[in-house]
């Protein structure tokens, strides 16, 4: 069996079981934890600085230095933030499981559950490899075709973790831009594959295999305060450590366009003023294949040298939300038809939320 | 007891297998680890989160990958 790309998948992996767990366990390290973490983060940007006009002995204004102290900064800052929001997030998620959302949404026709699919989505862990298991689980067990694909639109596309990065680099507008215009591409997405009935074009299987709703006795998952936080530190050793060197990457082409492009270069070819930046920005996103973490930096570095918010918002939409993986993996359950239909819709939707910010901004 | 492990091939599935036969191996009882990575068999099951691991036919965990230490719990259980 071949190793199935994995790396959106945001769910945590081996809790250690140890003797019964005292204070320290039970999460008391976190008293001295966050006022530490909050300390370092500080002084971070001082301690970069520093790093690099004595240790390197740079000019911070010019190109080379103005880089690399960019890269010092951002490094140690985004890794902390990824951190902090990673265990937020993965603590949140144990409350909220794939088969209540099922549930939830099993129950709802209509254009109220497309929106509320599209709303779980942002909060929900979503990997590739379960794709598929979900999908037929939701479709089977009554979610109507629409709203699963509202869910399945939104799930990758508002990821939780780019979301409270966003809150925490750029503040709540361009957080709550982000989540609005994606819940609005899933809402719509899902609502026009609903109208458009596509129900023949899941291939056959997937309403052929004998489905025993019955013997789905979801393992209820109680898990107390201890155990939930233990999986949001395992969901931080395990996401920061396959996603730092994207990051790096990340980071260092963000240093060198905030070094070294000029500061009005990008609103040259990424600027408001030209109708092709955004459909150009989404055919470069879409192959691009980026964990959400490790797009931030560069939505950082492409918005500080002027390119439009639109613009930058659609790239990075196309990068997080189509993935190429994805849409090889739903293959098996969609038709062409459908598959091209999905990305379709995605894709123009992507490309109007840029234009529309692009106009407004 | 029959201990299936549910999972289309990610490291984590692998993981939860490793975990599985190690807890078998700890019991010193004999039971029978099964791998099922068929969408279709998965499905026709109700997993909706890999991996997953069933005791005797019963989906005890879904989602997350559990310690050899938790999966020996759930066998003497």
């Amino acid at each position: 069996m071949p190793e199935i790309p994995c790396s959106t998948c945001e769910s945590p992996a081996q809790p250690e079981t140890g003797p019964s767990p005292g204070f320290w366990r039970k999460g008391g390290w976190l008293l001295l934890a966050l006022p530490l973490w909050f300390l370092v983060y500080h002084y971070l940007e001082p301690f970069a600085n520093a790093l690099t006009t004595r240790l390197f002995g740079l000019d911070l204004n010019s190109h080379l230095g103005s880089a690399i102290a960019f890269f010092f900064f951002d490094s140690p800052k985004v890794v902390m933030l990824l951190a902090l929001v990673v265990l937020g997030v993965t603590f949140m998620q144990t409350f909220i499981t794939a088969e209540h959302t099922r549930d939830v949404l099993a129950k709802r026709a209509g254009a109220w559950g497309n929106l509320l699919a599209a709303l779980f989505g942002i909060f929900t862990p979503f990997c590739s490899c379960s794709a598929i298991p979900l999908f037929i689980g939701f479709v089977r067990v009554g979610v109507p075709l629409g709203a699963t694909f509202s869910y399945l639109v939104s799930a990758p596309m508002v990821n939780e973790v780019a979301l409270f990065m966003l809150l925490a680099m750029f503040g709540w507008k361009i957080a709550l831009i982000y989540a609005g215009t994606g819940v609005a591409i899933a809402f719509i997405a899902g609502w026009v594959i609903g109208k458009l009935k596509m129900e023949k074009h899941l291939e056959p299987w997937v309403m052929e295999i004998t489905f025993n709703a019955q013997a789905v006795a979801a393992a209820e998952q109680r898990m107390s305060f201890s155990e939930r936080l233990e999986l949001g530190v395992q969901g931080v050793k395990d996401i920061v450590g396959k996603v730092w060197p994207y990051l790096l990457v990340g980071i260092g082409v963000g240093a060198f366009i905030h070094g070294f492009v000029p500061a009005e270069f990008m609103a040259k070819f990424m600027g408001s003023g030209h109708w092709w930046s955004v459909p150009l920005a989404v055919l470069i996103g879409v192959p691009l294949y980026s964990n959400a973490a490790g797009v931030i930096p560069i939505v950082q570095a492409l918005l500080g040298k002027g390119a439009a918010l639109g613009t930058t918002l659609a790239f990075m939409m196309a990068v997080i939300g189509l993935s190429l993986p994805e849409t090889i993996i739903l293959r098996k359950v969609l038709k062409p038809r459908l598959i091209a239909i999905f990305v379709g819709v995605v894709a123009i939707g992507i490309v109007l939320v840029g234009y529309l910010f692009n106009f407004i901004m | 007891m029959l201990i299936e492990v549910f999972g289309p091939g990610c490291a984590k599935c692998q993981t939860l297998e490793k975990h599985a036969l190690q807890a078998v191996a700890k019991s010193g009882e004999t039971h029978q680890v099964v791998k099922i990575s068929d969408y279709a068999a998965m499905a026709a099951r109700g997993v909706m989160s890999t991996p997953a691991l069933a005791l005797d036919g019963q989906i005890k965990v879904q989602g997350r990958v559990v310690s050899a230490d938790e999966i020996l719990t759930l066998i003497q259980g």
